[in-house]
């Protein structure tokens, strides 16, 4: 397995001590070598916090996580900072995520002058990268915090999290501010990252990306994990009422077209 | 009736030269009509909306007739077209949701319209204020209660509460569900189709996400870089897009909700 996680239980305590807010509850799931999973919810669901557990940047109050076979409860720094270099995180926010000082080009470099050294390399890396996904080559010298739309820093942050070939990789609703075309593209350019052996974990609030990332995936509501299977069932066949009101409530267009849906 | 004609935006770019947003854009809202614009970022549509109440910034190019009922809101001065704002042309604007100040209750932004743009006060006021919230899905409670104390959803209904408070005629919505949840985001859609039906105003949907604008209206327009390249019913664009951005937005969207797992 390269991720096991268990019982994951994640509080954060109210402004001014007055109680707790318990964010993941009993999480408990596992991802083998090679497998991708969508992890569904909204608002409030944890699956933020679900993501911020694995990749060691909260540390949970009950359950534990196990990656690439080392319990990170016990791992300590050293133990960490390598774990982190084969599994890379994209963060939901791409305007927090990048170094806005940067270049675009210096940006999606930057793990691999950190990590690997060997500029040349690097920037070949980072180009042929940023090619696949779409941004042209005027934008490679300009700075992150100028003149690059929520969608292009989303871009960005994806080839900065693969420029190590990572062996897992975390996404936060990595598309949500990318245009329907665009969309795809990214969405294709992961998907021939799995085909290659990568794994995934895909947070998303929309079944349809979940589907089209992930074969199987699970649905959190509130912390808990209310449903897991395939990907495809959470469209047609959703069991718990939360998934059930999830797909009722997503706008399609196919249903104009053929009355179905 | 309003009725675009030949509209075009011209924006001053800070560090020289101009932005044109909006080409030569033409097109009719009708009363009693939920009409939906759908674009991608920078396509226009915020422009477009923006420009019939005669909100674009200072200092932007703006050329055309946009109608009401046969006057150009072009030619009118800044006095004419703050009596027809609220009243006749309300507006819920992009980000409304997150746009109340935060030291007052909602229920006094909707007092300060009232207050200055119907005269309202005191009893008058508060009776029609406990409609208004009724009539967005929130209840008369709301009035009393602070923005933090508000979710995303409430938020935007309230602003939708606020956008009614002078029985418009007209009520324009710059993506009034972006950045809430899917079950919300139905809420509010199916709240905004109500007031079509009870209210008969017509209303002006703009939205980034075509499958929303498509299941919510009755009109479709899709604008692309500055210029309208659809207009119909949104089954007649979805069947047959006539342009070829629009064609290849509908078939990328029809294929992620019938293609199954990688």
């Amino acid at each position: 397995m390269i991720l096991r996680v268990e019982g994951l239980t994640v509080d954060f305590r109210r402004q001014g001590g007055r109680g707790v807010v318990r964010a993941l509850d009993g999480v408990a799931f596992s991802l083998a070598r090679g497998e991708s999973l969508s992890v569904i919810g909204e608002s409030g669901s944890g699956k933020t916090t679900l993501l911020r557990c694995i990749s060691a940047h909260v540390a949970p109050d009950a359950g534990s996580v196990s990656l690439f076979g080392v319990d990170l409860g016990g791992a300590d720094r050293s133990r960490l900072v390598a774990l982190r270099q084969r599994c890379a995180l994209v963060p939901q926010d791409p305007y927090g995520a990048l170094p806005p000082s940067l270049t675009v080009l210096e940006a999606v470099m930057e793990p691999w002058l950190l990590v690997r050294g060997g500029r040349r390399e690097g920037e070949a890396r980072a180009r042929s990268l940023l090619e696949e996904l779409g941004l042209g080559e005027e934008l490679l010298s300009s700075k992150v915090r100028l003149s690059l739309s929520g969608g292009q820093r989303q871009r960005v942050a994806v080839a900065r999290a693969l420029i190590l070939e990572p062996e897992l990789l975390l996404c936060d609703e990595p598309t949500s501010m990318q245009d329907a075309s665009t969309r795809g593209e990214v969405l294709e350019m992961l998907c021939r990252r799995q085909r290659a052996g990568m794994s995934m974990l895909f947070v998303t609030h929309d079944l349809f990306l979940a589907r089209r990332a992930a074969a199987r995936g699970i649905v959190l509501h509130r912390g808990l994990l209310v449903e897991e299977g395939a990907t495809g069932g959470f469209l047609e066949s959703p069991r718990h009422p939360y998934t059930r009101a999830l797909a009722s409530a997503l706008p399609r267009l196919s249903p104009l077209i053929d009355g179905s849906g | 009736m309003i009725e675009i004609r030949n509209l075009s935006v011209t924006y001053a770019r800070a560090a020289g030269g101009e932005v044109r947003a909006v080409r030569g854009l033409s097109l009719t809202l009708n009363k009693g009509e939920l009409c939906a614009l759908a674009g991608e970022s920078g396509s226009g549509k915020s422009s477009a909306l923006m420009a019939m109440p005669g909100l674009l910034p200072a200092g932007t190019k703006v050329e055309g007739e946009i109608l009401l009922d046969g006057v150009d809101l072009l030619a009118m001065s800044e006095d004419a077209l703050n009596r027809l704002r609220w009243r006749r042309i309300a507006i819920v604007p992009q980000g409304a949701m997150n746009s109340f100040t935060p030291v007052i209750t909602v229920g006094r932004h909707v007092e300060e319209v009232l207050r200055v743009h119907l005269g309202l006060t005191g009893r008058a006021a508060r009776e029609r204020m406990d409609g208004l919230f009724t009539s967005a899905g929130l209840d008369g409670t709301y009035a009393g209660r602070y923005p933090h104390e508000l979710s995303g959803g409430e938020k935007q209904r309230a602003a939708i509460a606020l956008a009614l408070a002078c029985d418009p005629d007209w009520l324009l919505c710059d993506e009034p569900t972006t950045a809430l949840d899917v079950v919300t985001q139905k809420g509010i859609i199916d709240e905004l189709k109500g007031l079509v039906g009870s209210r008969g105003l017509g209303m002006l949907l703009v939205s980034h996400d075509l499958p929303l604008a498509a299941s919510a209206c009755t009109r479709l327009l899709i604008m692309k870089d500055g210029e309208l390249v659809e207009e119909g019913a949104p089954a007649e664009i979805v069947a047959r897009p006539r342009s070829e951005h629009s064609s290849e937005l509908v078939n990328a969207l029809l294929r992620l909700e019938r293609e199954g797992a990688p």
